[in-house]
Formats: structure tokens, sequence, C-alpha cells
């Protein structure tokens, strides 16, 4: 839990007081309003370190993810496999007629409508990992070059973030398809 | 001692403990609520504390360990006498103007 807390800080802060902070939070221990406290210090150096890049100050790398792209790919299949799961067992039981599937598929789109917090999850989901998934694959750094702010952009591409993207992405239309025919139906004629 | 009528200031509160002597992160919270009765978040003291390191008001020293202690610098020792000082005249004039 330290060591998570303390990726939230900007690595050259985190290289210089990082050993410092975790063994006084070894020390203090680590209750709730603690986290809260380093959590605010992290955004706090987060906001401090791009101030100065902006004030001409090193180089500015906009990139989170890039040092772990599977990692953040990995992570977008965990965000997207709930509703990758619905959608494809929905068809399977409504679409191609399997009909064995259709009484737990409908108890639970049962559970989802009543917990209106559910379906927004599942509906935000593709759109969410699709983002997670191709945020490794951009990388902006602003960069002093004798005395000029230079803007480089880094684009690379991964076959396991490209998948998932794509993966999401049709998710997401399907999905999108299916609210639309809903809505289309409810309408009538 | 009432935590609140010291100022909102970790800066300030670590440049006094500091003026004390040496410390490492962990004596210098103490210390903070010793004699001011304020607790502060280990995120607060090393954000104020690597701000106080950036204007050169506080130097780190050999590290312990992990730990290292922090030693104020003559700029720091100048800046909190400015700065108590200044608290100083506040209270006089609030003292004096209460008494009447």
């Amino acid at each position: 839990m330290i060591r998570l807390l303390l990726r939230l800080y900007p690595a050259a802060w985190r290289r210089r007081y990082g050993d410092e902070l975790a063994q006084l939070l070894a020390a203090t221990g680590l209750s709730p309003a603690t986290a809260w406290d380093v959590a605010r210090g992290a955004l706090r150096e987060r906001g401090r370190a791009v101030r100065r890049h902006l004030q001409g100050e090193g180089t500015m790398v906009l990139g989170p993810a890039w040092r772990h792209p599977t990692a953040w790919a990995l992570a977008a299949l965990v965000v997207l496999a709930p509703t990758m799961g619905v959608v494809f067992v929905s068809i399977v039981a409504y679409q191609l007629g399997a009909t064995a599937l259709q009484p737990p598929m409908d108890a639970m789109l049962g559970v989802v409508d009543r917990w209106r917090v559910l379906d927004l999850a599942l509906v935000a989901a593709p759109a969410l990992a699709l983002l997670a998934a191709a945020a490794p694959l951009l990388r902006v750094e602003l960069r002093d070059r004798d005395g000029t702010r230079e803007l480089a952009l880094g684009v690379r591409l991964r076959a396991l973030n490209l998948l998932i993207a794509v993966l999401a992405l049709g998710v997401g239309v399907l999905l999108a398809g299916h609210i639309l025919v809903e809505s289309v139906l409810q309408l009538g004629p | 001692m009432d935590a609140r009528s010291w100022p909102n200031d970790p800066g300030l509160l670590l440049l006094i403990s500091l003026a004390g002597g040496p410390k490492h992160g962990h004596a210098m919270l103490l210390d903070v609520q010793r004699f001011a009765g304020v607790r502060l978040g280990p995120g607060t003291l090393y954000g104020a504390l690597s701000r106080l390191e950036e204007l050169g008001e506080v130097e780190a020293m050999p590290a312990e360990g992990r730990r290292r202690p922090y030693r104020l610098t003559d700029a720091g020792r100048r800046t909190l006498a400015g700065r108590l000082e200044g608290l100083r005249r506040a209270v006089d004039v609030g003292l004096e103007r209460v008494a009447t």
C-alpha cells in the first residue's frame, strides 16, 4: 500500500524523498487519514511539477502509462471483461437462440436494471477500457532545446494493447447498437 | 497548547523545529506535535520539507540508513527570524487591542 501511494508522486520527487517518506509511513503507521494526506501531497507535487515545466524548467513527459503498457492492457481487459461477458452471452442467448441461457440472463439483467450504478458501469466500461489500452501508445514530451520549448509526440504500436483497444471498441459498438435498437423498439411505431 | 493558536503553515512549524537542531522526518513530526500541538501528516511534512529545501532554507545531511536528517541553513534562520518577528508584531498589536 505504501509503495502504491508513493507511485502517485512524480518520479523525480519519489527518487529524492520516496525512501524517507516510506520510512516515515512505516514508523507512523498507515491510517486512512494518513493515506489521504499522502495522496493530497502527491497531487500537490504533481501540480508543482507541471507548473515548473510550463515555466520552462526541464522536460515534461505526459505519458503516465508509457512505461507499463502490459499492466495497462491487462487492467483494460479486467475493466472490459464484465461488459464483454454480458454482450457475448446476450448474443448467444437471444440472437442465436440458446434458450438455456435466457433465464439466468433475464435474472442478471433484472439486477442490472435495479442497480443503475451497475448499468452505468457496464455501459462505461468499453470506453474506459479503450482509453486504458490505448494510453500507453501515446507520449507527449515538452522539452527545452537551446532555450526554445519543443513539443515531441511519440506513438508506438503494441499488439496486445491494440488488440484490447479493438476489442473494447467492438464491444462498445455492439452495446451502443443494442441500446439504440432497444430505444427505437420502446418508442414503437 | 491549542493547535488553533498556530498559523496554518507547516513550513514555519518545520523551521521552528529545525531551529532546535537537526532532525529527521519522524523526529520533526513528534517535535511539532510537542511544541505546537499540531499533528502534521507525512505527506504534508515532506511537501513542506521539499519546498524549504528548494528555497535553500533547510538542507539534507548525510543519510542514516533510510532516514535523513535535515538542518536549518543560515538563510532559513534569517527567514524564520523575520517571520517570527512579523508574528510578534501581530501578536503585540492583538494583545494591545484586546486589553483596551
